[in-house]
């Protein structure tokens, strides 16, 4: 896990989608590949009236990565002061490996540059002691960002823990 | 042409480190930038139009004079700077869609092409004769070549030594494809001349009927002019008609594709001979303002040895050719001996044979390695019984009463000589000894006649009695007189002259309307970018390039048919099949390295991609160790290397050769290709320690979102 906190407080999230656009616009992404995501759920009917959830998606940067694993060239990297996973552009050869190992749809192809792409906290902004692209621009401030506390990284690897489980009790 | 870097290449390279270093402030000349790059991408991906280049002058123009810092002021100046330097290498860009140097990589010419001496688009034309497009091809080779039947039969070939397939097997026939393309569509009626631009008004003469001469009448007579073509002997065709002999070249095929040219409106006049029948001044007050000298090199070198004007059965063999062609069949002699090791020796030889010589021996001063004749010419004409002596040399030619008796030569042994890489034949001492004969023959190279030049005051010559003619312009030191053909390079071949026919007609063009002429050579134009052809790694690797059947071995002796029989259809277009597509794939390793270095899969053996050190190459073996993850394709910069997924299949294919191919895995939730199992066996294998997420189960990046995002909802 990185040292870093990114949540999203779904109760207020209206699913509006600057996050996603300010974030593609910030990696200057073309049609197709999203690496920040609001993904709808829902409708359910809560209390007899329809209600959506707004679950932001974007990289877990897991304490133990499979994109990193699954990485032949060493382009997916964990960085080591303070656990961003990243993809290193200029060593990524576009065999989508990466893509294909995470469970979460993490990593995204560019079909522009032929190369995987995917969420590394703005680490080029985190570095200059700015919060990340998605972050500055939500409309309803549900998303925040920092360091780190205790309590953050418990609910964070619950969460974590909660969403790999889900996954596995699905299987086919 | 032959600079490693390209200016286009270079600019753009230069344009996207200033756009990449964020020095550039100024928001209004930041896009004039990005527009700057992206019109030169054009150009360097061969999409430019004639407005390319004066839009990108006037966005450069702007940032200098709106320039609000100084970069952008340097930055417009640097685009201005490059266009001025080299601008007939943009301009090149646009008109040809070859980059010469390579650097623009979808621009990369093939190596057939750019060794052509016509620069015809071989990688088109022969791609065009593997889908059944004869009649399109031959209008792609005659935008280059005005007689491709004609070199179909009897080009040197450049194109087939430099062909990259030679490195895996053999090169692909291209020679004769072009016959055969030929000679179908000219049957099926198919064969048409382009539409030629109206008439403008202004003569030129040519001096010859050869393929020079009648190269730029072609190409002047398309671009309008009215060429008259005047020659000393009956008929057209020059060397390939009188040099040439007719079991290689039938008359036919010269004379349909001169008439041709005569369908296109070029006079010609026969029995005319330069100097004697006919003057430049006379020609000048008729009219003519421009005068291409296309003689041709028809004056043999003498043995310079003893006995040789004893004798009235010593020929030279470009004399006795001559006369053959013209229907003097006369047998030199029964025992006839050829000197000398080239084509013309060759073709002098097995001329004896055909007229009923019982035997004839060629005689060649070095060994068979050093014959310049054409290998297969060799071998033929030794099937046919031609006797070859090497190590030979002529002394002298001995006979009693005015009849021949035979030939007196010295062995010879070949001597290293400085600075060069051929051997020197040295006669050995008290060596000489008597081949029997009663006729010789010389055939020891030929000059430029220059008689009926003479009164040419001002024409300059090079030391080797050639024409001095500038060989981009095809200039001559009079102005409004261009040369061509061995008249300017000595004895050389039909596609050199073609070639320079080519460059004249568009020099005397350029004369006429007064536009400077260029300085480099003009650089081989790309027709087209024809669709590849799909075939298994397995008919790539297996066809064979075919057998040439010949006529039999009696026939041969006996008559002057046509030797080599052609292929039949199956075989002509299974052969274009076995082109590499070197127009389109541009052989730079990256795929090999990536699969081999990045990968570690090592699935690629392309060891012809390396001229210098070529390992195996093999198609078929991709197969077995590919896992299809298409890291290969996504790094390949001219798109020859693609990967798709069609009917449930991921398919890798290089210029249309399918190296592998494997059904894919669906994601178990939508249903979305995954990738095949060989690829998720590689991405499971390397995520074990991981966790067992991936092996239990097979989302797609899009299901897997979904199904965390709603294991992520909180309770409501």
């Amino acid at each position: 896990m990185s040292k870093y906190y990114l949540f999203q407080d779904t109760k207020k999230c209206i699913g509006c989608n600057t996050c996603t656009i300010q974030c593609k616009s910030n990696k200057n992404l073309p049609l197709g590949p999203k690496i920040s995501q609001i993904i709808p759920v829902g409708p359910k009917m809560v209390g007899g009236l329809p209600r959506a959830t707004y679950v932001f998606m974007p990289c877990f940067h897991c304490e133990d990565p499979w994109c990193v694993a699954a990485c032949p060239t060493g382009a997916m990297q964990k960085r080591a002061k303070d656990g961003i996973v990243f993809v290193d552009h200029n060593l990524c050869v576009g065999c989508k490996a990466c893509i294909t190992a995470c469970p979460w749809g993490a990593p995204q192809w560019n079909p522009e540059t032929g190369k995987a792409v995917k969420c590394d906290y703005c680490k080029d902004r985190v570095d200059q002691g700015l919060k990340p692209a998605c972050v500055t621009v939500c409309t309803t401030h549900c998303l925040q960002f920092g360091q780190e506390v205790d309590e953050i990284v418990n609910v964070r690897k619950r969460r974590h823990a909660e969403a790999v489980a889900a996954l596995d009790s699905n299987a086919p | 042409m032959t600079e490693k870097t390209c200016p286009v290449a270079q600019l753009i390279q230069d344009l996207e480190q200033v756009l990449a270093s964020g020095r550039l402030h100024d928001a209004k000349n930041h896009r004039r930038s990005e527009e700057i790059r992206a019109l030169l991408d054009d150009v360097a991906w061969g999409r430019a139009g004639q407005e390319h280049l004066p839009a990108i002058r006037q966005l450069a123009e702007e940032m200098c004079q709106e320039a609000a810092s100084d970069v952008g002021d340097e930055t417009g100046g640097r685009v201005l700077q490059a266009l001025s330097d080299a601008e007939e290498v943009f301009q090149s860009h646009i008109d040809t869609h070859n980059c010469a140097s390579g650097a623009c990589v979808r621009l990369a010419p093939a190596p057939c092409q750019m060794t052509c001496p016509a620069g015809i688009d071989v990688p088109t034309y022969v791609s065009l004769i593997g889908e059944g497009r004869d009649a399109e091809a031959i209008e792609v080779i005659r935008k280059d070549n005005p007689f491709p039947w004609v070199c179909g039969l009897v080009c040197t070939r450049p194109c087939e030594f430099m062909c990259v397939r030679g490195r895996i097997d053999k090169p692909v026939s291209i020679k004769f494809l072009k016959a055969f393309a030929a000679e179908r569509a000219l049957s099926w009626g198919q064969y048409k001349n382009p539409s030629k631009a109206p008439d403008n008004g202004q003569s030129v003469c040519i001096v010859g009927a050869g393929p020079g001469g009648m190269s730029a009448a072609y190409y002047l007579a398309l671009k309008g002019y009215r060429v008259r073509v005047i020659e000393a002997q009956p008929s057209a065709g020059g060397m390939i008609l009188l040099g040439i002999p007719r079991y290689r070249l039938p008359r036919e095929v010269i004379d349909r594709e001169v008439a041709m040219l005569q369908d296109l409106g070029v006079e010609f006049v026969f029995n005319t001979r330069l100097g004697e029948d006919v003057s430049l001044g006379a020609l000048r007050e008729e009219g003519f303002a421009a005068f291409l000298l296309a003689i041709g090199a028809h004056k043999a070198y003498r043995l310079g040895i003893a006995g040789e004007d004893d004798y009235p059965q010593v020929l030279d063999a470009i004399t006795f050719l001559r006369a053959v062609a013209l229907g003097k069949r006369q047998v030199p002699g029964k025992k006839v001996i050829v000197i000398g090791g080239g084509n013309v020796a060759i073709d002098a030889a097995r001329t004896s044979l055909r007229l009923g010589a019982e035997s004839v021996i060629l005689a060649y001063r070095r060994t068979r390695h050093e014959m310049p004749a054409d290998e297969e010419e060799v071998e033929q004409a030794e099937e046919e019984g031609v006797e070859m002596r090497f190590l030979t040399i002529p002394e002298a030619i001995v006979g009693r009463d005015n009849v021949l008796e035979g030939l007196r030569c010295l062995r010879a042994e070949l001597v290293a000589q400085e600075g060069s890489k051929r051997m020197r034949p040295v006669p050995v001492k008290d060596s000489d000894f008597v081949i029997e004969a009663d006729a010789v023959i010389s055939a020891i190279g030929q000059q430029v006649d220059s008689a009926g030049l003479t009164p040419l005051e001002g024409l300059d010559w090079t030391r080797r009695s050639t024409i001095d003619a500038n060989m981009v312009s095809m200039e001559t030191s009079l102005p409004g007189v261009f040369a061509v053909g061995d008249a300017v390079t000595g004895p050389a071949t039909v596609i050199e002259a073609i070639g320079a026919g080519k460059r004249a007609a568009e020099g005397i063009d350029r004369y006429f309307h007064g536009i400077p002429q260029p300085k480099m050579p003009p650089v081989p134009v790309r027709r087209g970018r024809i669709q590849c052809k799909t075939l298994t790694a397995t008919q790539k690797m297996a066809a064979k390039r075919p057998e040439m059947p010949l006529l039999n071995i009696d026939r041969r002796r006996t008559t002057f048919q046509q030797v080599e029989l052609g292929y039949a259809e199956p075989d002509v277009r299974d052969e274009a099949g076995r082109c590499l597509r070197c127009d389109i794939c541009l052989r730079c390793g990256k795929c090999v390295e990536i699969c081999r270095d990045k990968m570690g899969v090592n699935a690629l053996e392309m060891g012809y991609f390396d001229f210098d050190h070529p390992v195996e190459t093999d198609f078929r073996m991709t197969a077995e160790r590919c896992i299809l993850c298409g890291a290969c394709a996504a790094n390949c910069p001219t798109g020859a290397m693609q990967i798709e997924d069609r009917d449930g299949e991921r398919i890798l294919s290089l210029c249309g050769t399918v190296l592998n191919r494997e059904s894919l895995t669906e994601c178990a939730v939508c249903g979305t290709p995954m990738g095949p199992f060989r690829y998720l066996e590689y991405v499971r294998k390397r995520t074990k320690g991981v966790g067992p997420l991936v092996e239990s189960r097979l989302v797609c990046e899009t299901c897997g979102r979904k199904t965390a995002a709603r294991a992520m909802q909180p309770e409501q």
